[in-house]
């Protein structure tokens, strides 16, 4: 009993590292190559000179993140480019009108938060809002489904489909719109006034430090409540595969099925929203940069 | 929590979809949302423009009608008095016929009497001269009693 309790303990471990790993690609120090690495457990069965993704440095690409963020953007902004190239002053058709609340909804929340001049805050607002939202909508697929077919058709073994949980997709976005920021206060205050209000004015260096983690906050914020919920689902899975596991655990089965549907739904408020806060949160910023005080 | 190279490739394709999103993608919809305010906007600025015409036109009309029963109503009046003043003079006209006539007639009337009683007269004259010669059985020489007989037909 205990030991088979022992063992589910590691079953469920492994399970949840399972999932938390990226089908990564990338220089490997050991055997000196690009390759694709190997997760912890697979390396005690394979050879040694397989490459462990720890053994791989800074120079590794998330290829799952990757191949769904730039795929997911494809087909989000070639949805919007579709039915703005066919687009009609007249009578929009209904996938036009869609598009069009879409357009307004971010350009209000724009023209509301935003009193500057600059032409690229809307774009920007609309492309980080759309895309982090394609993003965060994979996690409502279920967690286990991109193993399922990544085992039993192409070998993959790791697949991630939530871009959004992997923290180097929101800093990458944090850090476009830290860029932009800099850039911004810069225009507005002069490069003098702009190191003038990170180190000097009025806390000193701490401005520098709020100015940074204000940034790096945005990106977590986002990272934190996917990869989070994305956590939820998995343990919920765990439940409801408790069920194929052994007899004893059955009962799981029901209130395993109505949690992921209640956190499914609940999530489909966070997904939304946090996708809305970054979009809002960036404007804000952009807005604060270029307003002079 | 492992930050690596994806960092820089989500980087990249970030701001290759704010590039399309900025190129492409948002000034076109905007450009059409903005004709489209546009023509809406033209179109209630018509509406209203011929509501204004309408409420022109009609208060237009309103005064040409007043002016027209106005006008009507001179010309009746007018009329009424020139009908008047027609029948007046037609009076007036008719009296000065009638006196005319009458003055006429009373004058022919004067003269046809003097004219009998100049024949009369005549008549008488020759009657008196006639009558005294035969009562005195001669002949009354005309030109030496003509003096007494104009002196008698005078008397008359």
């Amino acid at each position: 009993m205990a030991k088979e309790a022992a063992n589910n303990l590691v079953e469920t471990s492994d399970y949840i590292g399972h999932h938390l790993v990226n089908l990564t690609f990338g220089w490997c120090e050991k055997t000196s190559s690009w390759g694709f690495a190997h997760h912890q457990q697979d390396i005690s069965k394979s050879l040694d000179s397989a490459c462990n993704v720890s053994d791989m440095g800074f120079w590794a690409f998330h290829m799952d993140t990757i191949f769904m963020s730039v795929f997911l953007g494809v087909l989000v902004f070639g949805f919007f480019g579709l039915i703005n190239s066919s687009a009609k002053v007249g009578t929009p058709s209904k996938l036009q009108n869609f598009v069009e609340f879409v357009h307004e909804f971010i350009g209000s929340a724009v023209s509301s938060g935003y009193h500057g001049t600059s032409k690229i805050v809307a774009p920007l607002a609309f492309a980080s809002c759309l895309w982090i939202l394609s993003w965060n909508l994979m996690d409502l697929l279920p967690v286990e489904m991109a193993n399922f077919f990544g085992q039993a058709g192409s070998g993959i073994n790791y697949f991630k489909v939530l871009p959004t949980a992997d923290l180097n997709a929101p800093l990458a976005l944090a850090a476009v719109v830290m860029v932009l920021v800099t850039y911004f206060s810069i225009n507005t205050h002069g490069l003098g006034g702009f190191l003038k209000e990170l180190f000097v004015v009025p806390l000193g260096p701490l401005e520098f430090i709020s100015f940074v983690s204000k940034h790096v906050a945005l990106a977590l914020r986002l990272y934190g409540n996917l990869f989070a919920g994305e956590m939820i689902f998995i343990l919920i899975a765990i439940m409801f595969g408790q069920f194929f596991m052994s007899f004893s655990q059955t009962l799981w089965f029901l209130p395993g099925l109505i949690m992921n549907l209640a956190w499914a739904l609940f999530h489909i408020l966070i997904v939304a929203l946090q996708a809305y806060i970054f979009m809002m949160l960036t404007i804000a910023y952009l807005n604060l940069a270029s307003s002079k005080h | 929590m492992n930050i690596n190279a994806t960092f820089f490739a989500e980087l990249i394709a970030f701001c290759i979809f704010v590039f399309i999103t900025y190129r492409y993608i948002w000034p076109s919809m905007a450009s059409v949302l903005e004709e489209r305010r546009k023509e809406i906007d033209e179109g209630l600025q018509a509406a209203s423009e011929s509501k204004r015409q309408l409420e022109e036109a009609k208060e237009e009309s309103g005064r040409v009608i007043d002016a027209a029963k106005s006008e009507a109503s001179t010309l009746i009046n007018q009329a009424g008095s020139r009908a008047d003043q027609l029948i007046d003079e037609a009076k007036d006209q008719a009296t000065e016929e009638a006196k005319k006539i009458k003055e006429t007639a009373e004058s022919d009337i004067a003269q046809s009497t003097n004219k009998a009683k100049e024949t009369l007269k005549e008549e008488l004259s020759v009657l008196v001269v006639a009558g005294a010669s035969k009562i005195l059985n001669k002949e009354i020489d005309e030109s030496a009693n003509k003096e007494i007989v104009d002196q008698l037909i005078k008397e008359l």
